[in-house]
């Protein structure tokens, strides 16, 4: 399963859920992302990649967000910890 | 003294008599201000995308005891460390630190109830403050129809303050919040909270106490998902956004002839009224030709600017607007800007006075700056009085896309895209030298797909309306009158000099050689130098100057315009309005959002230089 191989949630699947583990950023942008939901801790799941651009929505604490992947890729996941969720939309 | 929440002893508390200003707060998209104008029915408007709520609004309750509560909209937070400029605004707020508003009396933070897990974190900042607060768990009817369910007593038992389950659109629950603001409910229990400071902690708290408040989270909503696959679909995403794009600019032409052709004729038999009723002299002189051929020549674009305003408050209120920001994302970035700054350009269609106000939510200070430069190059409303008339006047209509495109809605299309595309090519130059800086992470909320309410789309027409009726009541009055003055001095053997022998006409004369390479006449001109108080106003100033030139009665506006102007000519008119800054209004906010006159000078000096340029350009290419 590739899956349980991404570490950084900008290769996080669409469909697939995991658990946020650290955000490596300065403290100002890192307390921001925490404030919209990306905390450690949280489950967060990529819902879907949008078309011509390296943006993702995530769904993260009951919301969603979307990230720029260079941002996605600064946030670490629990390793082992992403599971396929049903509810998500693979397309 | 007060750590996270102070225990208050008395178990009910009172607003002090004074100041009875309550403020309500809360993350985005938790329907703030339609709480807000269930509460007041005071004008207000609703968006659903994080941040437009930028104005403080403040809107009065009566109470049943005859008091009066002020009510402060607070732009929406995502916790107690604000980053933004509206942000910053509301903390400072709720923390007494503003210079324009009082400590609020008492806090009203409203959460969704179908999202209560992560909502919940917010508590401990907010009652952190020492206010009496109220908690509103907004949105029940969506809770309720999703299968969801809280025990709001056992939440406020645990957070120590009045919890209230209530939903703005039904109405439900808005009793207890109108005898929270009477000062008559109370928490049955004291609670201290726990001092947190960071958000992991907030984060495992909101949890246990959702948990402990056997809260249920609703079912998901599916169609919301749906929605994303066909609004966000790599082909099929931007085509939609075309498609209405092109639908909105359509009807504004055909919905919008019949109204206005209604409002035409009712302006025109009230003048005949008033015409007959009056005897002849002066004051008969500025009614007619001043007061009504300059104010009514502007009245009628009201029902094509609020065809424009409905359609921007559906994409708005129902949540596609941040969608389409995520499809801009790209082309921003191109630009130099982010997908945020694509919000302030969008809502810069309607006024660019929001618009460089909603550019406060831009976290990167020199984005926030480019955004605002550049905003008042998109077509606001005030063009389309200027664009309608000139459009009517030189374009004929014929069919371009079968029923679905217009040669006249083409042009009006062309002309938006000049205005984006200008405002595009401005914010990456200055990106790509003045204002250049290091990419701060791109973060954006997606609120949830709602249905648009008919209640908040009323109040948008209707605020937008009184906005667009106050101005045609001040500005436009006052400049038309004026005019109307200086086009009938000096009275020659007691009667109103020709216009070209009046002041207003050696005023105009005088600037001609500046208007002439553009191919535009002396009469004109003067339209350039009144417009510069609002664009709309040249539309009453040339319909009072061909009002007083006509012999008998005053002849179609169009009609006249085609005698006066050649068809070069009136392409750089648009040219000219498309891109001169003609709104003393915005170069006043501009200069209060930037702190200075420096950057309005910098604003109004490049946008006059474009404007003369392409003007000039398209009387040599059309002339």
């Amino acid at each position: 399963m590739p899956s349980t191989e991404s570490d950084s949630l900008d290769r996080l699947p669409p469909g697939v859920t995991a658990v946020i583990a650290a955000l490596d950023f300065e403290e100002a942008d890192r307390v921001r992302l925490m404030e919209l939901g990306f905390i450690p801790g949280s489950s967060v799941s990529c819902q879907r990649v949008v078309p011509l651009g390296d943006l993702a929505i995530f769904q993260v604490e009951g919301t969603q967000v979307a990230l720029r992947k260079d941002t996605a890729a600064r946030i670490t996941l629990q390793p082992s910890s992403a599971a396929r969720n049903p509810d998500a939309d693979s397309g | 003294m007060p750590t996270a929440v102070e225990p208050r002893t008395e178990t009910q508390h009172s607003l002090p008599a004074k100041n009875r200003a309550v403020a309500i707060c809360g993350p985005p998209n938790v329907g703030k201000s339609s709480f807000f104008n269930r509460l007041t029915g005071l004008r207000q408007k609703v968006a659903n995308y994080p941040g437009i709520t930028v104005e403080k609004r403040i809107g009065s309750l009566r109470l049943e005891d005859g008091g009066q509560v002020d009510l402060i909209d607070l732009p929406g937070i995502v916790g107690m460390h604000p980053r933004s400029e509206d942000e910053r605004i509301c903390v400072e707020i709720l923390r007494g630190r503003s210079a324009t508003l009082p400590r609020p009396a008492a806090a009203i933070l409203l959460l969704d109830s179908t999202n209560l897990q992560a909502h919940l974190r917010m508590v401990p900042g907010i009652l952190g403050l020492g206010l009496p607060t109220l908690v509103v768990l907004n949105m029940a009817d969506e809770l309720e129809a999703r299968g969801g369910s809280v025990d709001t007593e056992a939440v406020s038992a645990q957070i120590g303050v009045p919890v209230v389950l209530a939903s703005a659109v039904t109405g439900t629950g808005m009793r207890e919040v109108v005898r929270f603001l009477q000062g008559s409910l109370a928490p049955a229990h004291k609670v201290e909270l726990p001092v947190i400071n960071n958000i992991p902690g907030e984060r495992k708290w909101a949890h246990s106490v959702a948990a402990q408040s056997s809260y249920h989270a609703p079912e998901p909503s599916l169609w919301g998902r749906r929605l994303d696959r066909i609004f966000l679909h790599p082909v099929g995403g931007p085509m939609i956004f075309l498609a209405v794009v092109i639908a909105v600019f359509q009807s504004i032409f055909t919905l919008a002839v019949p109204i206005m052709d209604a409002v035409e004729s009712a302006i025109g038999v009230s003048a005949g009224w008033i015409g007959a009723l009056l005897p002849d002299s002066m004051l008969k002189g500025l009614l007619l030709d001043g007061v009504w051929g300059g104010v009514g020549s502007v009245l009628v674009f009201l029902p094509q600017i609020l065809i424009l305003f409905l359609f921007i408050g559906v994409l708005e209120d129902s949540g596609y607007l941040a969608r389409a920001a995520v499809i801009a994302d790209r082309s921003m970035r191109a630009i130099g800007l982010e997908g945020r700054s694509f919000i302030p350009l969008l809502s810069s269609y309607a006024c660019a006075i929001p618009a460089v106000m909603a550019a406060r939510t831009i976290e990167n200070q020199r984005d926030r700056l480019a955004t605002l430069l550049v905003a008042p190059l998109t077509t606001c409303s005030a063009r389309l009085p200027v664009y309608a008339l000139l459009i009517a006047a030189f374009i004929p209509e014929r069919p371009l896309l079968g029923p679905f495109l217009g040669t006249r809605a083409a042009v009006l299309l062309a002309l938006y895209a000049a205005g984006f595309i200008a405002a595009c090519g401005t914010a990456w130059l200055l990106k790509s030298m003045v204002l250049r800086s290091k990419p701060a992470p791109f973060v954006l909320q997606l609120p949830a797909y709602r249905w648009p309410t008919i209640r908040s789309l009323a109040f948008r027409l209707i605020d937008r309306s009184k906005i667009f009726l106050r101005r045609a009541g001040t500005v436009i009055l006052v400049t038309t009158i004026v005019l109307w003055f200086l086009a009938s001095v000096p009275y020659q053997d007691g009667e109103p000099p020709p216009i070209g022998e009046s002041l207003a006409g050696s005023i105009g004369r005088t600037i001609e050689p500046l208007v002439e390479p553009l191919g535009l006449n002396w009469k004109i001109g003067i339209g350039l130098i009144t417009s510069l108080a609002a664009r709309e106003v040249i539309v009453g100033t040339l319909g009072t100057i061909y009002g007083m030139e006509a012999d008998e009665g005053s002849p179609a506006l169009q009609q006249a315009l085609q005698a006066e102007l050649s068809f070069g000519g009136a392409i750089a008119l648009l040219m000219y309005f498309a891109f001169a800054m003609q709104c003393m209004s915005t170069v006043a906010i501009v200069r209060r959002e930037t702190g200075g006159w420096k950057w309005p000078a910098i604003q109004f000096g490049y946008m006059l230089a474009l404007a003369y340029s392409t003007g000039f350009a398209a009387y040599r290419v059309f002339g």
